[in-house]
């Protein structure tokens, strides 16, 4: 298993570079610089703004330097926040999307998981449609009108929690939820799925035939199995919920990762558009390696190749 | 892995173990959740909407309206813009005189201002202040506005090395001297304007050099200021919080007691916020809900008219539009009160002429004369005739406005003429505009000062821009001898004579001068709306009946 993982995180390496090398080179091809402006500004200054951000040498020479500040740990300047570095407002931002990303992970965990179970085990009463109409829902409403939609009934129809901002942990609950429902559909139909298959199981009958409580069958003997696409879906799942609570973050105006991340491009602040970038390639990547080894772990019929 | 009963246990013990790693992943989460108190409205705390996320708060760097919102309430320039337009009030500087030949401004500044330390604002500090923002290796993206001081652009540029040759100069503490290149009697209006925001010199010497761009200066704590607030606390993308500023000169009469600029993406959370009572004053209306505010709470809603003019700009180096003619027939087919009134509905006015009215006490000429079957005529001289033969055109946006489906409507039933409509991003558009990379473009123009000089400039040859990449002698001509009258009547007749050429040879199509529509909460009392984005929090005060 040591041998597999780090083969595996070896080969991050290479797949970084390219990432890395792509990013660098068509974020400078978009039309448009990051000093462009509706006024358009005298070229002499220009000058001096390309030359204070080394703009003004060969491309080459400065992917080659960027190359080196990065080998260094440095992400460079932001080109927006002029005196802000990228490793700054990752620093300051990232905590704040993975405090989101965790919390509704946790959401879709308990919602999913407890749907999907009962679904599962009442198979075609009427708490398996319920269930599985609420996981079609939350496939079907996009976050940016599940989310309006809880503001304007518990923020201002209500006056429970505040529309946006995230000050207190009452600002945590709406986006948290929304987020979260979203992930908890998918969890519910997978635990569903893997759930029947493994009732079905010949272990399972043999279980039954020695007595053992449904309870018993259930917790004991059937959730093990049935988690497997569970487990395999988290490590993507929580990549996905990291780097795409953008729209969440817009809504809610949670000062997260998410947020400049797509700022970035549209402000063409290179450097922090490849920080990011480097940044949601390793977690991906690192992710998805966790769960395959989570999966081989959990099922004795897979082996680490 | 051997033996069944182990390899249970093992798996057991695993699924456990994988909700622990989770657990471990949401610990540091959970602890760093803060009581905040964010909902009850304090008596004097107002709460804004803060639109762009500020690059920087200091006043050389700043480009943004939105960044100097902030920063026109950490300092204060010598003068600063009147609410409603006019002469510029005293701001650090309580009078100035200009010399007869207009070439000398002197200003006297107060003896109480301080700076947010203490310090007390010196007329060395504005020199200091002039010299950073002229400095070649600061790149101030708005240095431009400082070369109407003699030998400036030379200093900029390398060829005058010695700064005292530059024309400002500190007569004594309290006593400020300009020298300009040549007369201009907007020069007040220009002092006013925000890159003439002074620095604390001492403050800037102590986190990195006068010309270097990326120090922490402007970080709560180091801030120094000469305005009504001090930076209290700048979280990004989040709440930026300034309160009063004790050592103001006027903070007797400052009644707020903490701002807090509030940063919202878009309207339509800055507007739900609103709804739920988290901020006072927002910065837009979504578009859907205008009538509804117009018709059910009329006291929320302010429409304040800007000083910008709404353009499409055509692009006179490309074939058919570098026909005059063709032009003339373009804009002479548009209805702009339908578009005004059918379409955008904001409270926005018709643009027959080009500068916005009243902008620096400018009065426009006279449209010039023409309509529809004048329109179809010089179409058909051009040798369209009902719009036969008319290459497709493409008409760019960056903004998704009803506006230019009305116009290309218009078009194709007035003229016979089809255009494309395509929605670039922002920055795409811009630098296809600035490169001449296209045929219609639709354009904002703010002027960075209240004075007409600004947008009559950007269409002179060469102007970066210029960009219908228009070039007219007689046009920069005639600009450039109206920037050296005084402003009055003989001002006046000489831009009106540059905007008749302007609009006689159409590289510009004006459209409409924009309106800003708001919510302001009718707690807050004293807010003055401005044409040109300038903010004034001195009279603000918050009235909890």
């Amino acid at each position: 298993m040591l041998r597999y993982t780090v083969r595996r995180l070896l080969q991050i390496i290479p797949v970084l570079f390219v990432i890395i090398t792509a990013t660098f080179f068509m974020v400078r091809f978009v039309p448009g610089g990051p000093f462009t402006a509706e006024k358009a500004i005298p070229p002499e200054i220009l000058k001096n703004l390309e030359a204070h951000y080394g703009l003004d040498q060969p491309l080459w020479r400065q992917y080659l330097n960027y190359l080196r500040s990065i080998a260094h740990g440095d992400l460079g300047p932001s080109f927006k926040y002029s005196n802000r570095t990228v490793n700054e407002i990752i620093g300051d931002k990232l905590p704040v999307s993975l405090e989101l990303g965790a919390l509704s992970l946790v959401v879709a965990l308990v919602v999913g998981l407890t749907l999907g179970v009962l679904a599962a085990v009442r198979r075609n009463s009427w708490l398996d449609y319920l269930a599985s109409s609420i996981g079609m829902l939350g496939i079907c409403v996009p976050t940016f009108v599940l989310g309006p939609l809880l503001v304007l009934y518990f923020a201002i129809h209500l006056g429970w929690v505040n529309a946006s901002g995230w000050y207190t942990w009452q600002d945590r609950v709406l986006p948290v939820l929304t987020l979260g429902f979203v992930y908890a559909a998918y969890v519910m139909r997978l635990t569903r799925g893997g759930m029947l298959e493994v009732l079905n199981q010949d272990y399972i009958r043999t279980a039954r035939a020695k007595g053992a409580s449904e309870t018993r069958i259930v917790l004991k003997h059937a959730l093990r199995g049935g988690l497997l696409p569970v487990v395999s879906f988290l490590g993507p799942a929580i990549a996905g919920i990291l780097t795409g609570s953008f729209v969440i973050e817009t809504i809610f105006q949670i000062p997260g990762l998410g947020r400049e991340f797509v700022n970035s491009a549209f402000n063409r602040d290179y450097t922090l558009v490849l920080g990011t970038v480097i940044l949601y390639a390793s977690l991906i990547v690192v992710l998805n390696l966790a769960a395959d080894i989570a999966q081989v772990w959990l099922n004795p019929k897979l082996k680490f190749e | 892995m051997n033996g069944r009963v182990n390899h249970q246990k093992h798996r057991k013990g695993r699924i456990g173990l994988i909700f622990l790693c989770f657990s471990c992943f949401l610990w540091p989460s959970l602890s760093s959740c803060s009581k905040r108190d964010n909902a009850t409205p304090n008596s004097q705390v107002l709460r804004l909407s803060q639109r762009n996320e500020p690059a920087t708060l200091d006043p050389q760097l700043a480009t943004l309206p939105d960044e100097f919102f902030v920063i026109r309430a950490l300092s204060e320039g010598l003068l600063a813009p009147a609410p409603g337009g006019g002469a510029p009030l005293p701001a650090a500087a309580a009078s100035w005189s200009a010399s007869p030949d207009g070439l000398v401004y002197t200003f006297l500044l107060r003896p109480e201002a301080r700076w947010s330390n203490g310090d007390p604002v010196t007329a060395g500090d504005f020199v200091y202040s002039v010299h950073r923002i002229l400095s070649p290796a600061l790149a101030a993206p708005k240095a431009a506005l400082f070369f109407r001081l003699k030998n400036a652009a030379a200093f900029y540029r390398g060829q005058e090395r010695d700064f005292a040759r530059v024309g400002v100069h500190a007569l004594d503490d309290h006593r400020l001297e300009f020298t300009l290149e040549q007369p201009m009697p907007d020069f007040p209006a220009l002092v006013a304007s925000g890159p003439w925001i002074p620095v604390h010199p001492a403050t800037i010497g102590q986190h990195g050099r006068i010309d270097q761009r990326d120090t922490p200066w402007t970080w709560p704590g180091n801030y120094a200021g000469n305005g009504p607030f001090t930076l209290a606390a700048w979280r990004p993308n989040q709440e930026i919080t300034v309160t009063r500023n004790p050592a103001y000169h006027g903070a007797a009469q400052v009644p707020l007691q903490q701002v807090r600029f509030v940063a919202f993406d878009n309207r339509d959370s800055e507007e739900r916020a609103f709804r739920a009572g988290q901020v006072d004053v927002t910065m837009d209306v979504p578009f859907t809900k205008l009538a509804t505010y117009r018709t059910a709470q009329p006291p929320v809603l302010h429409t304040v008219p800007l000083h910008e003019t709404r353009y499409l700009a055509l692009n006179v180096t490309r074939v058919p539009l570098n026909d005059a003619r063709v032009r003339r027939a373009l804009t002479l087919a548009l209805d702009r009160t339908a578009l005004v009134e059918k379409v955008l509905l904001g409270g926005q006015r018709p643009a027959l002429t080009f500068i916005p009215p009243g902008l620096g006490g400018y009065q426009a000429p006279a449209p010039p004369a023409g309509d529809l079957a004048e329109a179809r005529r010089l179409l058909a001289e051009a040798g369209f005739p009902g719009g036969a033969g008319f290459p497709r055109l493409e008409l760019d946006t960056w903004v998704n406005s009803p506006v230019l489906e009305a116009i290309q409507q218009m078009w194709r039933e007035q003229l016979g003429l089809e255009v494309t409509i395509a929605q670039r991003e922002a920055r795409i558009h811009l630098a296809a505009l600035a490169a001449g990379d296209y045929a219609l473009g639709l354009v904002p123009a703010i002027p960075d000062y209240d004075s007409p000089a600004d947008l009559f400039e950007r269409f002179t040859s060469g102007h970066p821009a210029n960009y219908p990449h228009w070039a007219n002698a007689g046009y920069d001509h005639l600009v450039a001898a109206a920037g050296r009258l005084d402003a009055g009547a003989d001002r006046n007749a000489a831009y009106q004579l540059a905007e008749k050429v302007l609009l006689a040879d159409a590289p510009v199509i004006p459209l409409y001068f924009n309106t800003q529509n708001f919510l302001v909460r009718p707690s807050v009392q004293g807010w003055q709306g401005d044409a040109l984005w300038t903010r004034f929090y001195q009279n603000i005060h918050l009235d909890e009946k």
